[in-house]
């Protein structure tokens, strides 16, 4: 185990491997670095381990617990462990349709405001220092992502690349301590992931986030990764620095296939 | 020519969000708000009271059940029976001698409690199944008002509502009637706009849009739900009171029965979905159009010498009525407010259309 990683899970009922499950729904085992990136890594075209689902509190997990800088947040509701720093974005874009890219961004300070009714109607005398206020910070994100020209678009005609800028910005507009990144480079070409890539190294270095990358592509988990843990059906078949672990010959055998099928 | 954004400069985040920064549409703001307050001194009192002041009522009301509808994305078929809870809980407390001002607003929120308390074992569900439970909300109300004396002053009752009195003056003329619908549809288009540039608003597209994306960035669904339930109840309780006070000044359950519940579901939907200038139109539409084209065909009817039957002349309006709604949401499924708005885009970059806004 990693010392100072800030989210770990710890299997209430280890199996013969001390770390990981024999259940694929069961994720056990820590993984990254207080403000370092690492990957997780799975299996192509195997069932991903859920990962993102029990750390956000969609579906708890069926065994086991997980703790987020050492606090236990098994089973609490996801609207609330987002307060508690944690953000993510989504594999297949979970953008809000028939707002603007501002707007949308806007919703990502929603745990830093204080909707309400009294706010909303009495706007000019309530509202509008807070809604300025986060306006800046928003604007922050904008440029750090360079999506000004598209500001005040309607977030369902810009192209699949902005949208999962887009996505980014909502993420680290509330400002986490740690961020989920769902397959971040899902169907983007060499260009939109290089600058990708480029974002998420200058999310942990200019604003201090930890970052946890579900990723396929090697190039980029080598590339900008610290840490990387690789799992086969849910079961943690290698971890360490990136460069080691592909090379271990269970992630090789797991991901590019073994030597029984060879003439 | 109309519109021009060419020009329009923010030097602050305050600015660019204003409710209209384009020129244009302030002008237009302006002199709708003129020709409202001159409303009463032109119009005779005829249109004044009895097409005029329901259409705003009714505007108001139709806002607030785009709140819950359009905003929210939430399915309200009980709406009636919310503006009913406001109106009958004015009057008794105004008969108690509780002045009108403060009558209304425990109407509101006695609307809004009981919109609570519904929607709390209501939005255990989605969807149709929302809808079906609100539909609820409309039949328990309609009974309980009819069956409790208590409410509703006995059977097939009408309960007089007492006459409007504002900080202890009277208001019994038109123009004073009309002044007090006129009023509480501006301070519900202003809250609707408000709506459009906060935190509030936002949250409640959010989750309407997509709950579970709401969730990870921290937009708590069921509580949001709610206080959308509790405010477009509030709203409601109010305009079904001001409908009341203003416009029948008797209170019977028919008045919001089921099918009121429908046409204010029509104004919104035919208005368009999240739209504010939509509910106007839809509130406008809904009201005037039966009796618009009654006129119509009655005088065509004369115009062009052809006789009709009592029977065609009273189904016919209604067919008309019924195929133009059905005709504008062909051409347009999201209502007149996205037919206006089509207009003033091309307008926004007329005549070089190429730039499609």
């Amino acid at each position: 185990m990693l010392a100072g990683h800030p989210v770990r899970y710890c299997n209430a009922n280890p199996s013969s491997d001390g770390l990981a499950g024999s259940s694929r729904s069961t994720v056990s085992t820590c993984i990254s670095n207080a403000a370092r990136s690492s990957a997780w890594s799975a299996r192509t075209g195997a069932a991903r381990p859920p990962s993102p689902t029990p750390i956000t509190g969609f579906y708890p997990p069926q065994r086991g617990r997980i703790l987020l800088n050492g606090r236990d947040i098994t089973g609490l509701a996801p609207h609330y462990i987002a307060t508690l720093g944690v953000a993510r974005t989504f594999q297949n874009l979970a953008l809000f349709n028939g707002m603007s890219v501002l707007d949308n961004i806007l919703l990502g300070r929603h745990i830093h405001m204080k909707p309400s009714v009294a706010r909303t109607a009495l706007y000019w005398w309530l509202g509008r220092r807070d809604e300025t206020a986060n306006r800046a910070a928003v604007e922050e994100v904008i440029e750090f992502l360079q999506l000004e020209g598209v500001r005040d678009e309607l977030v369902d005609v810009i192209p699949i690349g902005l949208k999962k800028r887009v996505e980014l910005a909502r993420a680290l507009a509330a400002e986490p301590s740690f961020l989920v990144l769902d397959e971040p480079m899902a169907g983007m070409n060499q260009e939109e992931k290089e600058y990708m890539a480029r974002f998420i190294l200058d999310a942990r270095d200019e604003r201090g986030v930890t970052v946890l990358l579900i990723e396929h592509h090697m190039d980029v988990i080598t590339g900008i990764c610290d840490r990387m843990l690789a799992l086969n059906y849910g079961a943690m078949i290698g971890s360490g620095i990136p460069a080691d672990v592909i090379a271990d010959p269970r992630v090789v055998e797991a991901y590019i296939g073994g030597a029984h099928g060879a003439h | 020519m109309l519109f021009r954004q060419a020009g329009v400069f923010h030097t602050n985040y305050a600015a660019d969000r204003a409710l209209f920064p384009i020129a244009a549409d302030r002008w237009m703001i302006g002199i709708l708000l003129i020709i409202g307050l001159a409303a009463p001194f032109v119009v005779n009192s005829l249109y004044l009271s009895s097409y005029l002041l329901p259409l705003l009522v009714w505007t108001a009301g139709a806002l607030g059940l785009n709140l819950i509808l359009g905003w929210a994305g939430q399915f309200h078929l009980g709406y009636a029976a919310v503006m009913g809870i406001g109106a009958y809980a004015t009057v008794h407390a105004n008969k108690a001698g509780i002045p009108w001002e403060i009558a209304i607003l425990i109407g509101g929120a006695t609307a809004s409690i009981i919109g609570i308390g519904f929607a709390f074992a209501a939005l255990r569900v989605k969807g149709l199944y929302l809808a079906l439970s609100t539909l609820a909300l409309q039949f328990v109300m309609d009974w309980t008002i009819s069956h409790v004396p208590a409410i509703s002053g006995g059977t097939q009752a009408t309960l007089q509502a007492p006459d409007i009195r504002l900080l202890g003056q009277p208001i019994t003329s038109d123009a004073g009637l009309y002044y007090v619908a006129f009023v509480w549809c501006i301070l519900v288009t202003s809250f609707m706009l408000n709506l459009r540039r906060t935190a509030l608003g936002r949250a409640l597209v959010a989750v309407r849009e997509k709950d579970f994306a709401a969730a990870v960035i921290g937009v708590n669904s069921f509580y949001f739900k709610l206080v959308a339930f509790a405010t477009s109840s509030f709203i409601g309780g109010v305009t079904g009171a001001i409908l009341i006070g203003t416009f029948y000044h008797a209170v019977t359950p028919e008045q919001f029965s089921v099918d009121v519940s429908i046409q204010a579901l029509a104004m919104v939907i035919v208005g368009g979905l999240g739209s504010i200038i939509g509910s106007y139109f839809g509130a406008a539409f809904i009201l005037l159009m039966p009796g618009a084209m009654n006129s119509l065909i009655s005088w065509a009817a004369i115009r062009f010498g052809f006789s009709l039957s009592i029977e065609t002349l009273a189904h016919l309006p209604q067919a008309l009525y019924g195929a133009l709604i059905i005709g504008f949401l062909l051409v347009e499924p999201l209502g007149l407010g996205k037919i206006y708005k089509n207009v003033r885009d091309y307008l926004l970059v007329w005549p070089f259309g190429y730039v499609k806004k």
